[in-house]
């Protein structure tokens, strides 16, 4: 194959059920809000690719929702695999989904070891003058987590305010460490690799 | 859960989420729900290790083993035939993208006494000590009227018609020995007995073909096997479930299916009902609708080294037909590894299994075990095999035959397309699937 390759990167959505995980990703998609929690829009896609250009370097994100497996039941642990970032989303308005993110983040350090992991207050529209979670807080969990947090954001999905700056922040770590992982990881031959339909070309089959 | 639903689908297996997937796709609102809380019920790959120790009752694995989550250790061996019919519904489902897999490195077949690879190309076949000079020559003939061979058209026939004659016919016009015949029906056409000498040869000629198109996609063996384990296989087909609405739920016992006039209308959960029009699950949720048709056994071995005289091999298949070792069955050895993220590094899982013919199947599996050198820990499972009794058409209750002795997934899917044609009356329609799944480009 004689042209290069843009690294693709996938990235995950962390977190509890309504924080706004999809909506982020409809942002992210089609840069679009609704305000119910509307599935069908989405049903059938859940993940999305798109590329981005970091001090000149291309670079491809690829965001995966959920699909709302978080509701009744658990994320399957292949949601993790191969992730390279995750993003642990809580709401502004619910110190709840704030205080159950130790967990999502022990299931993100087990299944997706080496994920660079930002954490991401959602619906900063809903702030308000009493914040249910002050920046304090989200400061002393990073610190909590020993500095397992790349980097810490707040969004609104509802206006759009902070979410494009975030996945472009996102794609700026990622093309870093990406950097110094290349310069060190040479290439086997026995990297594993995805299955793809048959190539119409190939040779006519032989059991040699 | 008290909703209702087209169809509630018991337990996470692969045949469940695969089905379950289907269903989804084809626009059926699906409740899948699981009595562990984990998915994958039998097909699950156990993680960490410390949990596979636990279930079978042995004392925790010392420091050797080293992190007990880097094993995700499969409870049923398989690999994927690289062209086979579960690499098609992963590509027309799009649940390949979930999903990384390697090629299996080697495939060995077993005979008096030490084993041989079943050679991939010319060069190998030169060397290959399988057969002689001369019948290699007849082999070669027979391989290349088995590619030739063009089912409608009469004129590839060569005399046979496969449609009609027997496959024994068809060894006995190239005149390939037993040894041959041996290798050709177990290691190529990966039959486990030979019933099928006297059947119909078209069905051993597809199976050859099979074989040979698989080969001739990745190169070194025609199986792959998917990076973190089998498990990986159903969650990926959950995942297509949920993305097409099925709503799932875990570590939920379920009490009973509920019926009116014969036909099921729902499931109870403690005081809870969801109320359907079909269920589809497998024989561990029916025991009353299900009979035993026979055993397998498997025993999972854990190896600090390669198996001798595999070169080394990451990964490998080894058949033993039946008889080499005076069996009606086969035995079959898988090997996978640290290269797939399923064993801490420096580790791998063997896998030694076959259908059960004695009272004493720990002994029968022997002549396996022997070929994988020094064993460091050693888990046996003789599990039942069973089948539905019915095809479900007026219960409406469509349950999967058990997962079988061979070492790949074609009955698998076979079964799950027929469940799926029994419950729905069409066959499944792969364009159901949207496609914008996302692109995959590569
Ligand atoms: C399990 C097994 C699988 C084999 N698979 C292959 C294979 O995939 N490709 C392969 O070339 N040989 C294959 N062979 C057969 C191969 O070993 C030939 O028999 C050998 O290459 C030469 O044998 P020979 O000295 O009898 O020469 P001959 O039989 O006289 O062979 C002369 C030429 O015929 C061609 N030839 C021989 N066998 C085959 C064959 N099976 N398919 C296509 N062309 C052939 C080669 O170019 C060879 O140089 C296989 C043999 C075994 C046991
Ligand atoms: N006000 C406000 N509402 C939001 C925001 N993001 C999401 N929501 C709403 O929160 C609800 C749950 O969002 P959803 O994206 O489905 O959450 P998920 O379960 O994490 O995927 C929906 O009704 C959204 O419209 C936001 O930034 N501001
Ligand atoms: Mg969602």
């Amino acid at each position: 194959m004689a042209s290069i390759k843009v690294p693709k990167q996938k990235v995950i959505l962390c977190g509890e059920f309504g924080v706004g995980k999809s909506s982020l990703f409809r942002r992210f998609t089609n840069n679009t809000f609704v305000t119910a929690s509307d599935r069908q829009s989405t049903l059938g896609l859940d993940h999305f690719d798109k590329e981005y250009s970091v001090a000149g370097r291309q670079l491809r994100l690829q965001l995966w929702d959920t699909g709302g497996m978080e509701r009744v039941a658990s994320i399957t642990s292949s949601y993790y695999k191969f992730a390279e970032a995750a993003v642990l989303v809580f709401s502004l308005d619910n110190a709840a989904s704030f205080h159950v993110l130790s967990q999502h983040l022990l299931d993100i350090v087990t299944y997706a070891e080496n994920a660079k992991i930002f954490l991401c207050g959602n619906k900063s529209d809903l702030e308000g003058s009493t914040p249910q979670v002050t920046d304090a807080d989200m400061e002393s969990f990073c610190e909590q987590c020993h500095n397992l947090i790349s980097a810490t954001f707040k969004t609104s999905c509802r206006s759009g305010e902070g979410v494009h700056e975030m996945f472009e922040d996102i794609a700026q770590h990622l093309v870093e460490a990406n950097r110094s992982r290349l310069e060190l990881q040479s290439i086997h031959d026995t990297e594993s690799f995805k299955v793809l339909p048959p190539d119409e070309s190939t040779d006519p089959p032989c059991l040699c | 859960m008290d909703e209702e639903y087209d169809a509630i689908v018991l337990g996470t297996g692969l045949k469940e989420c695969i089905l379950s997937g289907m269903l989804s796709v084809s626009g059926k609102k699906v409740l899948h729900v699981d009595r562990n809380k984990y998915y994958g019920g039998e097909s699950a790959s156990i993680t960490p290790l410390e949990e596979l120790f636990t279930r079978y009752g042995a004392p925790a694995p010392d420091q050797s083993y080293g992190r007990g989550r880097d094993w995700n250790v499969d409870l049923i061996p398989k690999f994927l035939m690289a062209n086979g019919s579960l690499v098609k519904l992963l590509i027309h489902t799009g649940v390949t993208k979930y999903l990384e897999f390697k090629c299996v490195e080697g495939s060995y077949v077993y005979k008096q006494g030490k084993i041989s690879k079943v050679p991939v190309d010319q060069k190998e076949a030169l060397a290959s000590d399988l057969m002689g000079m001369f019948e290699k020559r007849r082999f070669r003939n027979f391989l290349v009227y088995v590619q030739d061979l063009q089912e409608d058209d009469p004129k590839t026939w060569k005399d046979l018609d496969p449609n009609v004659c027997t496959m024994q016919q068809v060894y006995d016009k190239f005149g390939l020995d037993k040894n041959t015949q041996d290798f050709t029906g177990h290691a190529l056409a990966l039959y486990r007995d030979d019933d099928y000498l006297n059947q119909n040869a078209l069905q051993t000629i597809r199976r050859i073909k099979l074989y040979s198109d698989s080969l001739a996609r990745y190169g070194k063996s025609p199986y792959l096997y998917p990076m973190y384990g089998l498990g990986e296989l159903p969650q990926g087909f959950a995942r297509l479930s949920a993305i097409y609405g099925g709503t799932y739920m875990l570590d939920k016992p379920i009490d009973e299916i509920v019926y009116e006039n014969g036909k099921a209308v729902g499931v109870r959960s403690g005081s809870e009902i969801a109320k359907c029009k079909q269920v589809y699950c497998d024989p561990s949720y029916v025991p009353e609708k299900v009979k035993k048709t026979g055993q397998v056994i498997r025993c999972i071995c854990l190896l600090d080294h390669t198996i001798p005289n595999t070169r080394d091999a990451l990964s490998t298949q080894i058949i033993i037909p039946q008889k080499q070792v005076n069996r009606k069955s086969d035995i079959y050895v898988s090997l996978v590894s640290y290269t797939h993220q399923v064993a801490a590094k420096g580790w791998f899982v063997g896998m030694v299994s076959t259908t059960v013919e004695t009272e004493n199947p720990e002994a029968e599996i022997k002549p396996g075990l022997e070929l994988l050198g020094p064993i460091r820990q050693k888990f046996v499972t003789v599990s039942d095999y069973y089948e539905p009794i019915d095809e479900g058409k007026e219960s409406q209750v469509f349950i999967s035959k058990s997962y079988d002795a061979t070492t790949h997934f074609e009955t698998t899917c076979l079964d799950v397309l027929d469940i799926f044609r029994r419950g729905t009356g069409t066959d499944f329609d792969f364009s159901a699937v949207k496609q914008n799944l996302g692109d995959e480009d590569q």
